[in-house]
Parts: structure tokens; sequence; C-alpha cells
């Protein structure tokens, strides 16, 4: 019964039990203490990034204060005069960049989110998943592609063809940024509504086939109310990136200080919060009232996406739930 | 519904929801294609002479007396080019003959002088020139070939006069003959329109083949060359060869843009056959060759972005990045690692989580904000340096931009590792924080070092923060941390909006915004391909 | 009762009844007479009371019993009763999991190791562990058998392979991969790596030497080394093994418990166990009524 090895086997003799059980007190005080200091230097360490939030908000509202002091709140938000550096009476109205940046947002995701949604169906229900990996590796590489290309591009391409075959008077305005707005907030709809849509879980899928209904069927009666939390957070979240983004809009937009009139004319150049800020700032001197104006936007924008954020993680978790329920 | 139309439905909703992802993929290579073509011809294209003598003077590259060889053989090529031109100026460039003849005129005086002529001599061959420049200057302005003739023929009377022998006045003669072959061949009525047609041409000749051989060299670098690549070669000649008009061809419709050929208006003169000839031989004036331009990441560029490369804002992206990555990554692997070894689910840690996610959603121009207002304004001051943009700066900024990101991957990572070599080690009598250093993040390093590739390549294409903080659009290249500098990232801004230059070298345009996206694009494949290799290691355990 | 199961000869024992499709060898294995305790150096394992919640959920009760040194103690048991929460209480691995509450004593060497002051370290390193799953690190087979010498103290090269030899030997593994040390642990099989993590445990020189289920991730073949090796074993250590498969406790143990919904129904030399049981929720689950 021994194995055929019994030559080679030599048995490791156990040392006698003779190590200390108990700690001794010092022993036991150093580890007390090597353990708790180092929890807290790791606790102090990870609140950096609560200390970055606290900063950023800190400092971009002592920046703004002075000026959100001096001028009329009120006129800040809605006028459209935006002459910041007007001599007798300068005006800070932000209302056209406010609408500005709605406008572009808005119509980005008239045409991302129908796209986005079709295609995390497709990508979550309708193909292999070998194909799914090249998809996937695809989406990844549109999100990583860095807004300064897409803004080149939108300036030195889709300009000028967009002039050429629309007869646009220029090519620059509110179609070109939200076009380029809407593929770029593209991925983070696609992946965050396919994560979500593929939680839903094999079995809810099944029992609908079961009782006979299409793919359609159940992919619109089933599965995406089952999935509508995180969907939600999905165009949430791709609205937070459109809001967000200066480089493409600085370029695409045209920069004119309108609400567009009539509404419904995407040819019109428009002006977003965050393209004021990135192309006033070089021309503005610390401490005036141009620049804490800008500040004062900042902070504008920081509040929104901060909603937004609240928004979109207040539909995540309710997703999660309904997950952990099915 | 029926069962049949639902199958329709459900088979058409397949196609629509396919046809979403495929118009993805177009749109990909849609934006990326051309880009990529385009920027490609920044390093691989047919350069001409000219680049080889610009990279020689401006860079100290390249093979001296090579290319004194082929600037010989070329100047040979476009000589006949040059006289073709001087002889069509003889005949029109009147003012400047006008003038010739006043220098002929007063070098005569100044010669005479210095004979020592009697007086009586001296005032009547002074008079006789006088009267000779006069009928030129007639000449030379006249339209009507008689009248023309008529002068020319009063000069030439002279010719042969044994006073004028040996002087200086024999070019005046010289002047009347050439005039005289040239104003018979020229439409004389058109000859105010030659003359700025002429000098348009002359532009393009300058153009392309840099300036006259005779000339000074002019100040400005962007001047001293002809077409260094072949395709802008192509496209002078093109304009060379036709002129564009913006012309009314409806009463009230907008204005169209017809191209006229230039031959057409030289008709009848010596410049007539230049077009073609130019065409025909611009490979021997130029002699284009296929030039792979590899010191393009190298060079820096001169003057503004008009020759040279993209090698200073490459370095200034990797300090930039490879800086901020140094801050970012310690903060970010601890957080990490406390986040998913340490901490319970109490208030405290909820709120840690909500203050991530709230960095990972804060604009990126309002980051930009923030390192202006605090990390120039007033941290740097703390410590003594001065309250400018500089690198340090702008990678400080981008590491909290990036913070969120590095967290995120580090806990994931660290989280994946499993359970099972924990416990194996603990059993073993290793403490926590042994366990953890030997055991869990060696096991996770792959993971981490993912993150650190995307957070690198997300920081690498970032713009908006560094626009007030580290980045400018022209300048040295930086010597220390606390100096600005030029990136890929504003430097694809600055060329595609700001600098107006830059549209006439779209090669360096795309070249340098080309460079980034693949640049990004490298870092991408490479944390894919790492992903995957973690994901089946630790799948096959 | 016992019969009907299969037609028992009257040259075989007892134990045998239930051994149907067990190989040769093992038939044959005389019967093992258990050290006297005088001889052994290995501490006594003593639990009093000892009692286990998961937060609010019971996980064992009130167990009582003495673990005999020097010997093979195997657990037997339906899924779910306690098995494995006893066998972790015992060097405190369950530690790791939140929200847990232990009642009553569990000793050591006459040291109750539920105190405050206990130090872990020494512990483990004295009461080693063998997990279900074989769990080698993702490093060489040299680092993995050499981190419980290196968290020792043993620093130098000489010193390390020798016990990493040694340890390798004991394990019955170091003929497969001698040749190359540097190796990934993870290229090795399923059976050779539970057999690496036996190594690795055995090479911090514990006395006690708990097991998981070790072979139940296994081939027989494997199955039957790891079994000869505790044989070899037991000599000089403490083992502690928990299993699904009853036969292997019949083949290996000397002392059985039965463990049934968190609490100790019996406890009783392996032949009691298995032949006359004294309790009949014991006799039901060997016979196989249950399980």
């Amino acid at each position: 019964m021994m194995s055929s090895n019994k030559n080679e086997q030599t048995v490791a003799a156990a040392a006698g039990f003779d190590q200390p059980l108990l700690l001794t007190y010092t022993q036991d005080i150093k580890g007390f203490l090597l353990k708790h200091l180092g929890r807290i230097v790791l606790f102090v360490l990870t609140c950096t990034s609560v200390l970055a939030v606290f900063l950023i908000f800190l400092f971009v509202i002592l920046e703004a204060f002075p000026f959100l002091n001096r001028f009329s709140i009120v006129e800040f938000l809605t006028s459209t005069a935006w002459y910041p550096s007007a001599h007798e009476r300068p005006e800070f109205g932000t209302l056209a960049l406010i609408v500005g940046s709605i406008y572009v947002t808005a119509t980005a995701l008239v045409f991302s989110v129908p796209i986005g949604v079709l295609a995390a169906v497709f990508l979550s229900d309708m193909i292999s998943y070998e194909i799914r990996g090249i998809v996937k590796s695809i989406i990844e590489i549109l999100a990583a592609i860095p807004s300064v290309a897409y803004g080149f591009f939108a300036v030195l391409v889709l300009a000028p063809w967009l002039q050429k075959h629309f007869g646009f008077p220029t090519g620059t305005n509110a179609l070109n940024a939200s076009l380029l707005l809407s593929i770029m907030a593209l991925p983070t709809i696609i992946s965050v509504a396919e994560d979500s849509i593929s939680a839903t879980g094999r079995e809810l899928r099944e029992a609908s086939y079961a009782l006979g209904a299409t793919r359609v069927e159940t992919m619109f009666k089933v599965v995406i109310p089952a999935a509508h939390s995180g969907i939600i957070a999905a165009i949430v979240l791709g609205m937070m990136r459109a809001i967000g983004e200066t480089m493409v809009v600085w370029m695409a937009s045209g920069n004119a200080n309108q609400v567009p009139h009539p509404w419904w004319d995407l040819s019109q150049s428009v002006r977003t919060m965050t393209a004021t800020i990135a192309g006033d700032m070089g021309e503005t001197e610390k401490g005036s009232d141009h620049y804490r104006a800008l500040f004062a936007i900042g902070l504008l924008l920081l509040v929104m996406t901060f909603m937004l954020n609240t928004v979109s993680e207040y539909f995540l978790t309710r997703a999660k739930k309904s997950m952990g329920k099915s | 519904m029926k069962a049949s139309g639902r199958v329709i439905l459900d088979k058409v909703f397949t196609v629509i929801t396919g046809l979403s992802v495929i118009l993805l993929i177009i749109v990909l290579l849609v934006i990326l294609g051309p880009m990529l073509w385009r920027g490609l011809s920044a390093v691989a294209f047919k350069g001409t002479v000219e680049f080889r003598k610009m990279q020689l003077a401006e860079f100290a590259q390249g093979d001296e007396s090579a290319v004194h060889i082929e600037t010989a053989k070329a100047e040979t090529a476009q000589k006949t080019v040059y006289e073709m031109i001087d002889r069509f100026k003889n005949g029109v460039d009147f003012e400047k003959l006008a003038d010739r003849a006043k220098d002929i005129y007063r070098d005569f005086g100044e010669e005479l002088q210095r004979k020592g002529l009697p007086r009586e001599e001296y005032t009547e061959l002074r008079s006789l020139s006088r009267k000779i420049r006069n009928e030129l200057a007639a000449a030379f302005s006249s339209r009507d070939i008689g009248e023309i003739n008529e002068h020319i023929e009063y000069v030439l009377k002279y010719s042969s006069d044994v006073r004028f022998k040996g002087t200086v006045a024999i070019q005046f003669f010289q002047m009347a003959n050439n005039y005289k072959d040239a104003a018979a061949k020229i439409d004389l009525e058109k000859r105010d329109e030659y003359a700025s047609e002429l000098a348009e041409l002359e532009e393009i000749i300058k153009g392309l083949f840099g300036p006259h051989p005779e000339e000074d060299s002019p100040a400005l670098a962007q001047f001293r060359y002809g077409a260094t690549r072949w395709d802008q070669a192509q496209n002078l000649l093109y304009k060379l060869r036709l002129k564009e008009k913006w012309v009314e061809q409806e009463p009230g419709q907008p204005l169209v843009k017809i191209a006229l050929s230039r031959a057409e208006l030289f008709a009848g003169t010596e410049l007539k056959g230049l077009f073609g000839f130019v065409e025909k031989n611009l490979d021997k004036m130029l002699l284009p060759r296929w030039t792979f331009y590899w010191r393009y990441f190298v060079d820096d560029s001169t003057p503004g972005h008009y020759f040279g490369g993209i090698g200073p804002e490459i370095l200034g992206t990797l300090m930039l990045t490879l800086l901020s990555m140094i801050f970012v990554v310690p903060f970010g692997v601890i957080s990490a690692a406390y986040l998913a070894e340490c901490a319970r689910d109490n208030l405290i840690i909820r709120i840690i989580r909500m203050c991530i996610n709230t960095l990972a959603g804060v604009p990126s121009i309002v980051f930009g904000l923030f390192g202006l207002a605090f990390f120039v304004l007033f941290f740097l001051p703390l410590f003594g340096a001065p309250s400018k943009p500089c690198i340090l700066a702008g990678s400080l900024t981008l590491a909290v931009l990036t913070l969120p990101v590095m967290i995120r991957s580090s806990e994931e990572a660290i989280r994946a590792v499993p359970q099972t070599y924990k416990e194996a080690s603990l059993a073993l009598g290793a403490s926590g924080f042994r366990t953890f250093m030997t055991v869990t993040l060696p096991a996770a390093l792959p993971g981490i070092l993912t993150g650190v590739i995307l957070s690198l390549s997300r920081v690498a294409g970032e713009t908006a923060p560094i626009l007030f903080t580290a980045g400018i659009a022209v300048g040295p290249v930086p010597k220390s941390i606390f100096q600005t500098t030029r990136t890929l990232s504003y430097g694809s801004w600055d060329m595609a909006v700001a600098d107006k230059l830059a549209a006439q070298v779209p090669h360096n345009q795309y070249g340098m915004v080309v460079a980034l996206v693949l640049l990004i694009l490298c870092l991408n494949a490479l944390a894919i391909i790492l992903r995957s290799r973690v994901f089946k290691r630790l799948k096959g355990q | 009762m016992l019969s009907s199961i299969v037609p028992v000869s009257k040259e075989k024992s007892g134990k045998l009844a239930l051994l149907h499709g067990v190989k040769e060898k093992s038939v044959v294995k005389p019967m093992k007479k258990t050290k006297p305790v005088q001889e052994c150096a290995c501490p006594v394992v003593e639990a009093r009371n000892f009692s286990f919640y998961y937060g609010t959920k019971m996980g064992i009760k009130d167990i009582t019993m003495k673990i005999q040194p020097c010997a093979v103690t195997a657990i037997i048991g339906p899924s779910g009763c306690g098995k494995s929460t006893f066998l972790r209480s015992i060097n405190r691995i369950n530690d790791l999991i939140p929200n847990i509450r232990v009642e009553g004593e569990m000793f050591v060497n006459n040291q109750d190791i539920y105190v405050k002051q206990i130090n872990l370290v020494n512990l483990r390193q004295q009461v080693g562990m063998v997990f279900q799953k074989p769990n080698p690190f993702p490093k060489s087979i040299f680092d993995n058998v050499a981190y419980g010498s290196k968290l020792q103290g043993i620093k130098k090269r000489g010193d390390l392979q020798e016990i990493v030899e040694e340890s390798l030997k004991a394990a019955a593994l170091w003929d497969e991969v001698k040749d190359d040390l540097r190796k990934s642990a993870l290229s090795l099989s399923g059976g050779q790596q539970q057999r690496l993590c036996i190594a690795r445990a055995l090479a911090t020189k514990p006395s006690v030497l708990l097991m998981d289920e070790p072979c139940s991730a296994l081939d027989p073949i494997s199955t039957g080394k790891i079994e000869d090796l505790i044989d070899n074993l037991k000599k000089d250590y403490t083992i502690v093994i928990v299993t699904h498969n009853m036969q292997q406790a019949a083949r290996v143990s000397d002392q059985t418990a039965f463990f049934c919904l968190g609490e100790l129904i019996e406890y009783d030399t392996t032949t009691i166990i298995f032949e006359r049981p004294n309790k009949k929720q014991t006799e039901d689950y060997v016979t196989g009524r249950f399980g």
C-alpha cells in the first residue's frame, strides 16, 4: 500500500509545539498600534478624493463669490446679454450660453439615445460571444479617441463638407457640434445600457420565449422594462458627458452668443458654457470681473453635473435593487 | 397581430439593431480613416530637392555634397524658366526698364566726369545721353508699336557713334534692341494686365522653386525654400496652369468659381510655352523622391509649424503624463487597497465612494479652472514657486482628474484576486498586511497596470485642463517642470483653429493629431491585450 | 440491515460491508493502532461547549470533543452540518468572515485560542491547513513552498532550499517537480497542486494539520496518493480531516466524529462508528439512509 516512491519519501518531522500562543504585552500593544495606525494612514490617504472634491468646490466658489455678490444672480441666469469687455457697463448674462449647452446636448441625445439603446440591445442579445468582444473593442476605441481629435475632425473635415453639401453659411454650427457630441456620448450610453440589459439575466427572457413571444416582443415588453432604471442612468450619464464637453463644442459650434431662432434651425451657431470658459479665459486678467464671471459659469456647470450625477446614481441603485430581487 | 406579422417585425428589428452597430463602425472609419491617411503623409511623402535643402540648412540633416549636386542639377533645369521670364519682362516691365535707363544715364555721366573731357564735349554728350534716355522712356511707356519703333530708331541712330563705344552707354542700345524684339511680339494693349499677371506668376514660381538664385535669402525661413513636398508642388502647378476667378455668371445669383488657363492669358507672348514646359519638366526641376521622414517625431518645428516635426510636442505630452502618473498611482492604489480590503459598509465609506463618483463627473474645463485657482495661484506659491502655469501644475491637475479612473480600476483588480489566496496566506501565519503585499498585490498587478495604461491614455488626450495650467502653442522646449510646454493635444487644437499658417501645411496639422490618436490607440490596445491575458490567467486558475 | 448492502464474506471484517468498489490494496489494510498519547509531541486540541454563529445564524452548537494527538480524526456528516466551520475554528481562519460570534472555548495545548491576546501568527504556523480546492499562489513552485518559511524568518537560500526539498518529498511531489522548481505552480495538475499545498503547509513544521475535504476536487489516483501521504504523516502529526466520503474516512482515520445540523452526534473510534454506532442517527447516516 505504500506508493512506489517509498524509498525517496521522507516524512517531515513535526517540530515540537513550542511557540507561545499568547502575545506578550509589548507584542500586543505593538500589533494593535501598527494595525490601527496603518488603518488610519490608509484611511487618510483614501480621503484625498474627498479632499479633492471639497477643494474643487471651495476654490471655484471662492473665485466666483465676489462676482456673485456684486452682480445680480437673476440677471446672470436670465439675460442673454454677454458683453464682459464693455467699458461702461459690462453685462454678464449667461442665458444664451446655458441655452446653447442644453440645445446641443438635447440634440445630441436625440441622435445618440435611439442608436445607443438599439446597439445595446443588439450587443446583449443578438450576437455571439466572439463578435461581441470585437464590437465592444470598437466601442472602446470610439470612447478612447480624445475630444480634441473629434474637434479637429469637426472643424477641418465635417464643417467644409456641411457647408458644401447643405449650403449653410458656416459649417461650424449647432448641427456639427451635436453630431460630434452624440458620437462621444454613444459609448457611455451603450456600455451602461448593455450592462443593465445583460444583468436582467436569462431566466426572464427564457420565461418570455417559453410563452411564445418573439425576440422583439421579449425585448420591448419584458427586458427593457426590467432594465429601465439602468437605461435611464445610461442616458443621464451620456447627458453628463455631453454637457461637460469642452474642446469639441469650442471648435465646432461656431461660438455665436445667441439663442437659436427659430429653435429648430440647427444650422445656426451657438455658444456653450464650456466653450465660453475655455475661450474667454486667455484674454481676461486674473481677478477681474470677467475672470470671476467665468468661474461663476464654472460653478454653474459643477452644480449641474453634480445634480445629474446624483440622478444617475439614484437610477443605478434602483437598477441594482431590482436585479437583486429577480 | 398575426403570427407571421410578428415574425416579420422580429426580423426587421434584428436588422435595425444590426444597422445601428454597423453605423457605429462606419462612423469610426469615416472619422479615423481620412485623418490617419492624411496624417501618414506627414511622415511618408515624396520630398523634393527643396526639402533636402531645407533639412540641411535648418536642421543640419543630410548629406551636404549630395544636396549641393542636386541643387545644381535642379537650378540648371530651372534656368530655362527664368530666362523665359526675363525675356518677357524686358518687353513688359517698362517701369523697371525706365529705371534702368535712368541708371545707365547716371553711370554714363559719372564715367564722363572721370574721363575728364573738355567742358563742351561733356555737356554735349551729357545732353545727348539724356535725350536717348528720354526717348527710351517714351518708347517704354508707349502703347503704339509705330511710336515705339520711331523712338527706338532714333536711339539706335547713335548706336554706331564713336563717342559711346566702350562706355556704359552701350547698354542703352542693347536695351533698345531687346525692347524692339520684345515689343514686336507682345500685345501692347495688354501691357498693364501683363504686369499684374506676371507678378502673380512670379509669386507662384517663387513658391515652386524658392527665391530667384540671384536674390538675397529672405529673412523668414518660410520663404527661403520652394515647394518641399511633391503634393505641394502639384498644387502650385495647378495654380500655375489655371487661374481661378469668381465671376457672376447670372445676375443676382451667387458668384461661381471658374478656371482660366494662364497660357491663354499670355497668348502670343514669350511666356505661352512656359506652362507646358514647366508641367513636362517639373520633376527634373524639383527632383522628387520618396522620403520617410521618421525624424518628424523628433525634430522641432520652424517657424511656427511650417517646417519640421513634432518632437517638442511629444516630449511635452510625455512629461506631463508621466509626471501626473507619478502623483496619481500611489494615491489611487492605496485608496483602492483600503476600499477593497479594510472598508466596511458604513456611512463614511459611502461618502468616500460618492466623492469618487463626483470627481469622475466633473467636466474637464472645471478641472482647468480648479487647476488655475488652486494649483497655479495658491498651491505653488505656498512652496515658493512662481504662480505661473507650468508642467507641475498641469500634471497635478491631470492627476486629480484621473484619480477616480485609477481607484476604480485598481479596486476592481484587487477584488478580482480570489479570496482563496488570502485564506491560504493567512492560514500559513501571514499578517493581513503581509498577505496583501506578497500575495494580493502581485496578483492584482496586471490589472492595476491596465488601469495605469488607461489613465495614461486618458491624460494624454486631455486638452481643457491644461489650457490654463500648462499648455502653450508656441514656445521653447521646456527645461524644467516649472515651465510651460507644448503638447500634442494643445498643438492639435492650435493647428486646427488658431494657427493661421497651419492651413498651408495640412500634412503637419493632420500629422500632429494623428500622432496623438495613434499614441492613445496603442495604449488602449496594450491595455486590452493585458486585460485579456489577466482574465485568462485568473480563469485558468 | 448491514448485510443487505453487500454480501459479507466471512474472512473479511465488518468494515468491508461498506467498501464495495474500493481498491484492492486498501481492503487488505490492517487495523491501525493509535499511538499512546505520552509519546507524542503534538498539542491536544480540545473543544469545550464550543459554539459558532454567523451573525444570528448558528453554525455549530455546543461542541465538546478532544482531538487525539498523533492520530487521524475524521469529521463526517451531511452538507451544511458544520464540519468545515468547526475545522476552520481551530486555526481561526473563520475570522475573515464579518459578523461572527463565538461561545465556549477552544483549547490548543491548554490555551483557549479565542482570547484577545492570542498570537494568531504562531497559532497558524503551528496549526496548518489544506483547503478543499487547491489554492497555490500564482508564484513558482519554490516560492509557494518557501512562503511559510520566509514568514518564519528563514532567509538563507540554502536553508530554504533544504526545507522546500524536505516538504516536497514529504508531500510525495518531489520527483515530479524537482527538475524545475521555477515553474509556475498553476501549471501543475489538480492533484499535484493539492500536494503542493500540502507541502506548503508542511514547510512551517506545524504539529496539527487541518484538512478540509482535501480530495474532493481530485481524481482517484491523486486521492490515493494523498491518503497514503496522510498515513505516513500521522506518526508525527495530529491530523483532522473533514470529508464527505465515508469510505475515505473509514480508510484513513483512527477516530471519527459525526456532525449533523451543527451538533456533534457521536465521536468515537472509527471501527465503532462504522460497525457498531451507538446513536441511531449515526447508523442511519453511515448506512446511507440519509445524506
